[in-house]
């Protein structure tokens, strides 16, 4: 489940030792824009430390790196994979090809290490036109890609355009995502809403984002986690029905039979695999283990 | 990475809380150690060890003066401050 995923900066003890209190589904340990040129050497060692001696409980634990063009990205990987996380999150993919690289620079870090050859996912930001125009090509480039993320900042500037208060600029390029994803079998997850203060805007975008079809968000502060994840949790109705509908499919398989009704309507397959995605949601029935 | 020129004096971490500012610098004598803050006086005995231990590790055998500046550090941070300000101060990485 990756319904919230939280930035944290790479040279903040503070935050790298308590960020897992907050309750996200996932970390973002941040040695790309959070931390200044100057500090990415004294950085890549804190959240190389606190990988190998803390315990993040259940989060799922990603490390943003810098990107392929930059002198940082291998030292970055070396310091992170051995250690363990389940992924990390890759900036500005535009190719295929960057998938390749860095599956090899992972592979090659993983068979050094104890970490089984193909465990590290990736999870890959899609932050300029040609990166969003080639998603689906990314997300099929390497059985690692876990996820794809449409840019925020940095998407807007390539698009010649700014961050606007209702994210028209970014609609297509989310509709895109959602597309690209589920072709690929891989989650699309929302890029954050920066304006930390505004809970109805943080709110507004997270429905539609859901609604688009999104399994989650990015969140740069813990006040966002509780918002996104009353959006994304169903409610005690929606798992009733959800179970309602699972059980009636079980039964009437049991019984060889196709058709399935449940208070008096017919529920076709679809709708039986969105009652057990809501129940995956729940916690009610596990997951698909991506 | 490569070895620069050695600085005579490095930091590295911050006085925020949970962090420790470390200084390194030349000393004319092998490895003194100073530390200042709320928790040093039950404390100080675990924090030289541990900065002792990562200086070890990196096989430092100058003459430096170790200071450190700590706000509630646990020893996971200092370690990693220890060693990214030696490593500054031997110009490994960037200062």
């Amino acid at each position: 489940m990756r319904r919230t995923m939280l930035y944290l900066p790479g040279n903040n003890p503070n935050m790298l030792l308590r960020g897992h209190l907050f309750g996200a589904d996932g970390l973002i340990l941040d040695l790309e824009d959070a931390v200044s040129r100057s500090e990415k050497g004294p950085s890549r060692i804190l959240v190389r430390e606190i990988l190998k001696h803390r315990d993040f409980d259940r989060c799922e634990i990603t490390v943003r790196i810098n990107g392929l063009d930059t002198e940082f990205w291998r030292d970055d990987l070396a310091s992170v994979v051995p250690y363990g996380i389940h992924g990390i999150r890759v900036p500005k993919v535009e190719t295929p090809q960057a998938l390749k690289d860095i599956d090899d620079a992972l592979s090659a870090l993983e068979s050094m290490s104890s970490v089984p050859v193909g465990a590290t996912k990736v999870f890959c930001l899609l932050e300029t036109a040609l990166g969003i125009w080639n998603a689906y090509d990314i997300a099929r480039a390497s059985a690692r890609v876990t996820a794809i993320i449409p840019g925020g900042e940095d998407l807007a500037a390539d698009l010649r355009t700014s961050r606007s208060k209702d994210g028209t600029e970014l609609d297509w390029a989310r509709r895109m995502m959602v597309i690209a994803a589920r072709a690929a079998g891989v989650d699309a997850l929302d890029t954050a809403f920066p304006r930390i203060g505004d809970e109805e805007g943080l709110r507004r975008e997270t429905e539609f984002a859901k609604q688009l079809g999104f399994d989650g968000k990015s969140v740069i502060h813990p006040n966002q986690i509780p918002i996104v994840h009353e959006i994304y949790d169903p409610t005690e109705a929606e798992i009733e029905k959800a179970k309602k509908i699972v059980q009636a499919a079980t039964d009437a398989a049991a019984k060889g039979l196709g058709a399935v009704s449940v208070d008096g309507r017919m529920v076709d397959l679809p709708v039986v695999r969105r009652a057990e995605y809501t129940l995956e949601r729940a916690g009610v029935i596990t997951g698909r283990g991506r | 990475m490569g070895f620069t020129e050695t600085p005579r004096t490095a930091q590295a971490g911050t006085v925020e809380s949970m962090d420790c500012l470390v200084t390194i610098s030349a000393s004319g004598e092998r490895r003194q150690i100073e530390i200042s803050g709320g928790g040093v006086s039950r404390f100080r005995a675990a924090m030289e060890q541990k900065i002792n231990q990562v200086l070890d590790g990196l096989g430092s055998s100058e003459n430096i003066a170790i200071s450190v500046q700590d706000n509630g550090a646990v020893d996971t941070v200092l370690g990693a401050r220890v060693e990214a300000a030696y490593l500054r101060f031997r110009g490994v990485i960037d200062a």
